[in-house]
């Protein structure tokens, strides 16, 4: 007797050609009792019975295929994964801080952590190119990372034999910041905090600095985030720089969570 | 369900949906004459014109179905597969539109929402709902023509029971961002007419508690779970189901497996790249996980992974630059 599957592939048959040309043919008996009646006269609409009531049983008959060979695992990694809020961090600061990314890849491979696993197709993706940034990736990636691009030929590098040396690799890229401003990188929170409130309230530093404010902001010594969040957070709400005071407050605010999150 | 006795506006559209349905089963009875070999198929009227009238005739989830029909013309090797199977559906609901009033009413209902009678919101919230804590179990996005679909699926940690919550947004619109994949809702859900997945978010009795993971099952169990719900409406193309499976790959695709058996992954050829499946890969590293997937007749799509800790969306996701708040 012709199974439900074997019938299905008559009427494709039949319907590849057209009832014009071809007759509709004999169900099995599952599908003859549920289309039996003589209300239809033409081959098409028994026909069209018949494609209706086996499609609806093949779906509802919906089983597995056979059973599959596992996939090789990657080796282990002794490292922990990032933990969710890093993650999110991450997310937040491609979309709206890029220019903490290194800091932030690099800080999780010297804190020891690994990266999260959910993190990893959109960094491979995202560090193509760029061999330093993708090297720092696949040490942050380890085992994992390799074999996922195994799988996953679109994640490869670009560039897979650029060549890297280990002091591009730990070193945080140098941002331009004008002299004057430079010289607050080393200071303590309230000493440069202070004197980018001032400015910014006074008008000496304004949107044309925008740039090298954040850099800025971006490289200051970590234990001076805090005191130049709150303090560009008091900044009078009237004068002209508080727009600009409270972008940087956030980067500071942003960088200081990102640091937090990834100490260890 | 519409009832046709009510007032004349309602018999005039429902004998503008039943025109529009004997329209439609002359058309595929036209289909099934010439056959799929016919060049007409490859047409873009041919699909555009009958989707239009269908939506004059007030049945625009037929017109929907007709217009992804077009997009299967070629789309793959085995493409008069699913179309056939595709116009025996439509077939099937043409004919049970024009007999609703033949059919047992909360069947009557399914039909014809499946069909696309509108039902307003406000009358889908004045019925009685269903409380429960709701895990956000799934979501995924989808552009059908020019509008983005979000579906989130939900399931009733009591009852058990799913439900389907859908947002839409036109270009530079926003889609629905209160339902959050792997919390928990304390809240009413009221259903649309019929045995309907699809509902609307009533009262919420607490902020969104997590992490929360529906019960998993094999693939086996899944395919049961999928089945049952489809005999009870083969016309969806879309369920939800939680199982525990890891990738594997079958040939030249990617697949979900257990011991029981294994899905076909949707539009997942090894040598593509999916963002949600390749985070499925780095996250399991090919170990068994919970995965709430989305059941379609062509293959699975991996909505979340339920982690002990927490649950990752990994469901398509719409392009933020359509649509904002993806």
């Amino acid at each position: 007797m012709k199974s439900v599957d074997e019938h299905w592939q008559a009427l494709v048959t039949t319907a590849l050609l057209g009832t014009d040309r071809r007759e509709p043919p004999e169900a099995p008996q599952l599908i003859a009792d549920l289309v039996a009646d003589t209300a239809r006269t033409t081959a098409s609409e028994r026909m069209l019975a018949q494609v209706a009531a086996t499609t609806a049983v093949r779906r509802a008959g919906v089983i597995p295929g056979p059973p599959l060979d596992e996939l090789a695992m990657p080796d282990g990694d002794d490292r922990q994964p990032c933990v969710p809020a890093a993650v999110d961090r991450w997310h937040h600061i491609t979309a709206s801080w890029p220019v903490l990314e290194d800091e932030w890849i690099l800080t999780l491979v010297t804190a020891g952590w690994r990266i999260a696993p959910e993190l990893l197709p959109a960094m491979l993706m995202r560090h193509r190119s760029d061999p330093v940034r993708r090297t720092r990736v696949m040490v942050g990636a380890g085992s994992t990372g390799r074999w996922l691009v195994g799988h996953v030929p679109d994640l490869a590098a670009r560039h897979p034999n650029a060549t890297v040396t280990p002091e591009a690799l730990a070193e945080l890229p140098e941002l331009p910041i004008a002299p004057e401003l430079a010289q607050l990188v080393n200071r303590p929170g309230a000493e440069s905090g202070g004197v980018l409130a001032q400015s910014l309230e006074d008008g000496t530093l304004g949107h044309p600095h925008r740039a090298m404010l954040i850099n800025l902001v971006a490289r200051v010594r970590a234990d001076a985030l805090l005191d130049i969040a709150d303090i560009l957070g008091a900044v009078d709400s009237i004068s002209p720089g508080y727009g600009l005071a409270t972008v940087l407050g956030d980067l500071a605010t942003t960088r200081h969570r990102m640091l937090d999150e990834l100490s260890t | 369900m519409p009832q046709p006795d009510r007032n004349t506006a309602r018999n005039d559209r429902v004998q503008r949906m039943h025109g529009g349905l004997t329209e439609l089963d002359r058309w595929l009875d036209d289909r099934i004459r010439t056959g799929l070999a016919d060049p007409s198929l490859a047409r873009y009227a041919t699909w555009d014109d009958l989707a239009a009238r269908l939506v004059d005739a007030q049945a625009g989830s037929l017109a929907n179905r007709i217009r992804r029909l077009a997009g299967l013309v070629g789309a793959s090797p085995g493409w008069h597969d699913d179309v056939l199977a595709e116009l025996g559906l439509l077939h099937l609901l043409s004919q049970a539109g024009r007999h609703l009033g033949s059919l047992p009413g909360p069947l009557a209902d399914a039909v014809a929402t499946a069909v696309g009678w509108q039902v307003k919101q406000a009358d889908v919230l004045a019925g009685v709902p269903d409380t429960d804590h709701w895990v956000v179990a799934g979501r995924s996005d989808v552009r059908e023509d020019r509008i983005e679909v979000r579906r989130h699926w939900l399931r009733g940690t009591s009852s058990g029971q799913w439900a389907l919550c859908l947002s839409f947004a036109a270009y530079q619109q926003s889609l629905d961002t209160s339902l959050r994949v792997g919390t928990s809702l304390h809240a009413d859900l009221h259903r649309y007419p019929g045995p309907a997945l699809r509902s609307l978010v009533g009262a919420r009795y607490a902020l969104p508690v997590d992490p929360v993971t529906p019960p998993s099952q094999t693939i086996a169990e899944g395919c049961n779970e999928v089945g049952s719900m489809l005999v009870a409406e083969p016309w969806l193309d879309r369920l939800p189901v939680t199982i525990r499976a890891r990738l594997a790959r079958s040939g030249e695709v990617w697949a979900l497996a257990d011991a029981t058996g294994s899905l076909p992954v949707l539009n997942a050829g090894t040598r593509q790249f999916d963002a949600g499946l390749a985070m499925l890969l780095a996250v399991s590293e090919g170990r068994e996980v919970d995965l709430t997937v989305e059941w379609t007749p062509h293959g699975v799509v991996p909505l979340s992974i339920h982690l002990p800790d927490r649950t990752i969306d990994v469901g398509p996701r719409a392009n933020t630059s359509f649509v904002s708040a993806a």
